[in-house]
């Protein structure tokens, strides 16, 4: 069985088995799209090679072609060929039918979590102390004013949460208030969901405009209660320097 | 000496190398598309939409307890008090809601099934759409800073009105029953579990209804009210209420089987390809 075709299959089969389950061991497996195009790839690399000469094409075609064409052939290799004669009508079938049926899932949304602020709320910085009291006072506005979606553990499991589609956001997880800046929670505090740019879906946030009821003060004292409670530090320009 | 095959493929050695390129790489992309197809996202909850399958027969528009029922899909909400504006409220009644949804081609029909313990006057549901292309924010299309927002349209019923009521609002505090009354609605209280169907037809001549086109998604929210007596005030009221954000809804088009057709079209063209490479193989091996 050794010749070109069999190294072909080893090579494509261990590509696939490589992308799709070895790969996820180290990093997050890859969509199907990326599998198809790597495989696509490979043997793309494949065919290049063995065209290179006419000796090379005669060994990777030969079997091939003397397989599918039927001629002279005995035991296993007639159903074989059969088999696959069979598969490939059916593969074409299948293919039509996942491109073209009508899909019930609802179009993809790809909302941006953390869109641009405004310029104006760029780079402001937190004009209050951070004192023991001010932390304090933060945390008591935080329990009032926020708890009830964001959680009184931080973690965005306030009892009003499930109900809400975007989540409320979870300042436990390092990927959300410890990516930013407190200039831009002061952003998105003040101005609440619809302040956010298109791109933030604002139509969708239950997140209120707290400008509308709480001054600035206060505002910037929750960010720091926040912070505090969630044991995160906010991002600085010092860090990204 | 050369090799057999060359010998064989000297006759038509381009086209065939064409030919076993073009299956080959056809085979190998179809096996590895079925192998490598994504799996489903078990994290997304199944009942993320609501969707509205055609139903052949009598459309149940006023009946909620109807066996019909069943032929729909069921999708279950968390709801959530009203927490985003004033007057706000931390605990409420309602706290998901099973919706299902029928339409046969002129008329759409949404049962909400939700529990509360008591059946009392006061007792409100309501469904919100967006009206128009603009997106509306799901809090009575409120202002939004950075995009231009729509109106929305919501379908209220309350129990002692007994029917249902067609509303527009754009902004708290604009919340108005329309002119024209579009909107069907009927309650039925049993064993703690309200059974509320609205109905109305898929499409509307009036401007300030969201028009449901079949085959599109749209959005969809719910709020609900327990309107329990707590002295002479009911429990939750106004903006004092359960609510969703918007979630997807779509009123299913009719089947369409011409993908059939062109899986028998694709189905032919590769039979008919391989009968025709074979033959060309056997001719070049014949040379």
């Amino acid at each position: 069985m050794k010749g070109p075709l069999f190294n072909s299959a080893i090579i494509l089969t261990g590509m696939y088995l490589a992308l799709k389950f070895i790969l996820p061991l180290l990093t997050a497996p890859l969509p199907s799209m990326l599998i198809s195009l790597y495989m696509l790839l490979t043997l793309s690399a494949l065919m290049i090679f063995y065209t290179m000469s006419g000796t090379s094409l005669d060994e990777f075609m030969g079997p091939i072609a003397r397989f599918l064409s039927g001629e002279n052939q005995v035991g296993i290799a007639k159903p074989a060929r059969l088999l696959v004669l069979v598969v490939f009508p059916l593969l074409v079938g299948w293919q039509t039918y996942t491109k073209l049926a009508p899909s019930d899932q609802p179009p993809a949304e790809n909302r941006t979590i953390h869109p641009a602020p405004p310029g104006e709320f760029v780079g402001l910085a937190n004009p209050y102390p951070k004192t023991p009291e001010n932390i304090m006072m933060g945390k008591g506005l935080y329990a009032a004013y926020c708890s009830p979606c964001h959680g009184a553990n931080f973690d965005g499991k306030g009892p009003a949460a499930p109900g809400f589609n975007p989540p409320p956001a979870n300042f436990a997880d390092p990927g959300t208030i410890a990516q930013l800046q407190e200039s831009y929670l002061f952003w998105r505090i003040k101005k609440g969901g619809v302040g956010l740019p298109v791109e933030g879906m604002p139509w969708k946030s239950a997140m209120p405009r707290w400008e509308k009821e709480l001054p600035d003060e206060f505002i910037w004292k929750i960010i720091m209660g926040e912070y505090d409670g969630a044991h995160q530090s906010p991002r600085t320009w010092e860090e990204e320097e | 000496m050369l090799p057999m095959t060359t010998m064989y493929f000297s006759a038509s050695v381009k086209k065939l190398t064409l030919l076993c390129i073009i299956l080959v790489g056809m085979i190998t992309g179809g096996i590895v598309s079925v192998l490598a197809s994504d799996p489903p996202d078990d994290t997304k909850q199944t009942s993320v939409a609501v969707r509205i399958p055609l139903v052949e027969g009598v459309l149940p528009w006023d009946d909620p307890m109807s066996a019909v029922w069943n032929e729909a899909k069921v999708s279950e909400f968390n709801l959530a008090p009203q927490v985003h504006w004033q007057d706000r409220v931390q605990e409420v009644t309602v706290m998901s809601v099973k919706v299902r949804g029928l339409h046969d081609g002129e008329k759409v029909a949404v049962l909400l099934e939700y529990k509360d313990p008591s059946n009392d006057q006061a007792d409100a549901a309501a469904l919100e759409f967006m009206v128009g292309d603009k997106k509306a924010h799901f809090a009575h299309g409120q202002e939004m800073l950075q995009v231009e927002g729509g109106p929305v349209n919501i379908w209220y019923w309350k129990n002692e009105a007994g029917k249902g009521i067609d509303m527009s609002a754009k902004g708290f505090k604009t919340l108005r029953t329309q002119d024209q009354q579009d909107v069907s609605a009927k309650g039925i209280w049993q064993d703690g579990t309200w059974r509320v169907v609205f109905s109305r037809s898929l499409q509307t001549n009036d401007e300030h209804d969201a028009q449901i086109d079949l085959g599109e998604w749209s959005s969809i929210a719910f709020a609900f009210w327990d309107g329990k007596l707590e002295g002479d005030v009911p429990k939750e009221k106004g903006s004092q209420k359960s609510v969703s954000s918007w979630f997807p809804m779509r009123a299913e088009p009719p089947p369409d089987n011409s993908v059939y057709g062109y899986v028998a079209l694709g189905l032919a063209l590769a039979v008919a390809f391989e009968l025709v490479f074979v033959r060309k193989l056997k001719k070049g091996l014949s040379a």
